[in-house]
């Protein structure tokens, strides 16, 4: 009896201690939470504060509100360095940008098709005695080697630029391929079978003509590899299809080649809607 | 009920952070020269990673500053000097600023080789996961030998595709034609 009467007092004492540390704990986050909140609210008062000064134009370059006729040197080192950065960050919407690096150069070739920025490609180089290749992150299917084989010890220019058309080419064509199955995929029929470079496309889809749907197949071989559009596009209905949709093959053909894949097929469902 | 406190200031935590951060993206952006878009654009490949970042941020000593600026100022003119191209002028506004989307107004002029360039276009920024991509929404030109009609082409061309990259990388390659074609008439002259 005791001895139970005892062991239920200690679990008692227990819980409660436990539910003491508990609301202690709870204490110290609510006013670790509180102290955050009010630094996080000076600082944006003080922000605030700057801001207002900036529009009515009482702010000098530095923004130093305490002593705007001293920004301090590190201030000034600092909005230099990021304005550089800048700088930088704009050689790179051009295409090419890079790095000096102890032993030569590292560059960064960027890609976009139509303004949209897509993978960027590293080249280190090293430029010591003769020009070197020493890491890249250039996909195997581009003919890297090659290039550099014709350009790189006598124009490097040259070089960069033969390997930029054919990363931004790709990237056209790649990023053209995947707006088709993303955008298009009920008109495609099963799979759009592509190969790394995506130089060559074969697929199946639908065309609608008077409410009635017939499958096309095409296929489009991009010959040259510093372009997007294809060099050979073939158009195929079924053998036993009316004639007018013969016609509409070869009018498809023709338009694969002018116009980006996935433009191409988004003027086939306007056409569709005006005619039905 | 302590729980439902400790939301409150949570949420107030979030909405002061946003807050801060658009105020000070605001504060920057009516500095004349500030940062065009984030790091993680450049960090987009991680094996390069370190070598494109100019240096960590914090708290560095003024000589690591200053070593950081010297690095930076030689980058820059490097590339000038390989791509022919020099920027005089740059500067941005921000049009449009939510959590995840950016949307930033460019003017940049400047010159490859001797042909002079002014541009101005519409930068859309979104942040995806670990990335964040870049779109030019608006792209306009004026090319300074723009009576010539196979550039004024070349540039509406360039303008109705807001193909800002194709413009630098053919007006590099232009360029270099035109001042090897300049550089021949002066030497017959």
């Amino acid at each position: 009896g005791v001895f139970a009467h005892l062991e239920m007092l200690e679990a008692r004492a227990h819980e409660a201690a436990v539910k003491q540390e508990e609301t202690e704990r709870q204490e110290e986050k609510l006013a670790g939470l509180k102290a955050r909140v009010q630094e996080l609210r000076r600082q944006r008062d003080e922000l605030r504060a700057k801001v207002d000064l900036q529009q009515k134009g009482q702010l000098g370059q530095e923004g130093v509100v305490s002593d705007p006729a001293q920004p301090s040197a590190r201030a000034v080192l600092e909005r230099k360095i990021k304005s550089l950065k800048a700088m930088l960050q704009v050689f790179y919407l051009t295409g090419i940008s890079g790095k000096l690096t102890k032993r030569g150069v590292c560059f960064c070739i960027s890609t976009a098709y139509e303004g949209i920025y897509l993978d960027s490609y590293y080249l280190d180089l090293l430029t010591k005695s003769e020009v070197q290749i020493h890491r890249h992150s250039i996909p195997i299917f581009i003919p890297l080697e090659q290039i550099a084989k014709k350009y790189l010890q006598t124009d490097i220019r040259r070089f960069l630029s033969v390997l930029s058309d054919h990363l931004n080419a790709y990237v056209g064509r790649r990023y053209q391929a995947d707006q088709l199955q993303e955008r298009f995929s009920d008109q495609i029929e099963g799979i759009l079978q592509r190969n790394s470079l995506c130089n060559l496309l074969v697929f199946n889809y639908d065309v609608s003509s008077k409410s009635k749907t017939f499958p096309f197949n095409a296929r489009l071989l991009y010959g040259d590899l510093c372009c997007s559009l294809p060099t050979q596009a073939t158009v195929s209905c079924a053998p036993d299809a009316p004639a007018s949709l013969a016609e509409m093959a070869a009018a498809h053909s023709d338009l694969f080649r002018r116009v980006a894949l996935h433009k191409a097929f988004g003027s086939f469902s306007s056409a569709e809607e005006s005619v039905d | 009920m302590d729980n439902s406190i400790c939301q409150v200031y949570e949420d107030e935590i979030q909405s002061l952070e946003e807050e801060i951060k658009l105020l000070a993206e605001k504060y920057e952006d009516s500095q004349q020269e500030s940062t065009f878009f984030s790091d993680e654009l450049l960090m987009s490949t991680k094996s390069f990673q370190r070598e494109f970042q100019g240096g960590s941020k914090g708290h560095e000593s003024p000589s690591d500053l200053k070593a950081q600026l010297e690095n930076l100022e030689t980058d820059l003119s490097f590339l000038m000097k390989f791509t022919g191209i020099q920027f005089t002028s740059h500067s941005k506004k921000t049009v449009e600023q939510t959590r995840n989307r950016t949307v930033r107004k460019h003017r940049l002029s400047g010159n490859c080789h001797s042909l002079s360039f002014q541009l101005e276009f519409q930068l859309l920024e979104m942040q995806k996961k670990e990335n964040v991509s870049a779109v030019i929404t608006d792209l306009s030109i004026i090319m300074e030998s723009g009576e010539d009609s196979d550039v004024s082409k070349f540039v509406s061309s360039t303008e109705e595709h807001r193909n800002l990259l194709t413009f630098f990388r053919s007006l590099s390659s232009y360029a270099e034609w035109y001042e090897h074609r300049r550089c021949t008439f002066l030497h017959f002259k």
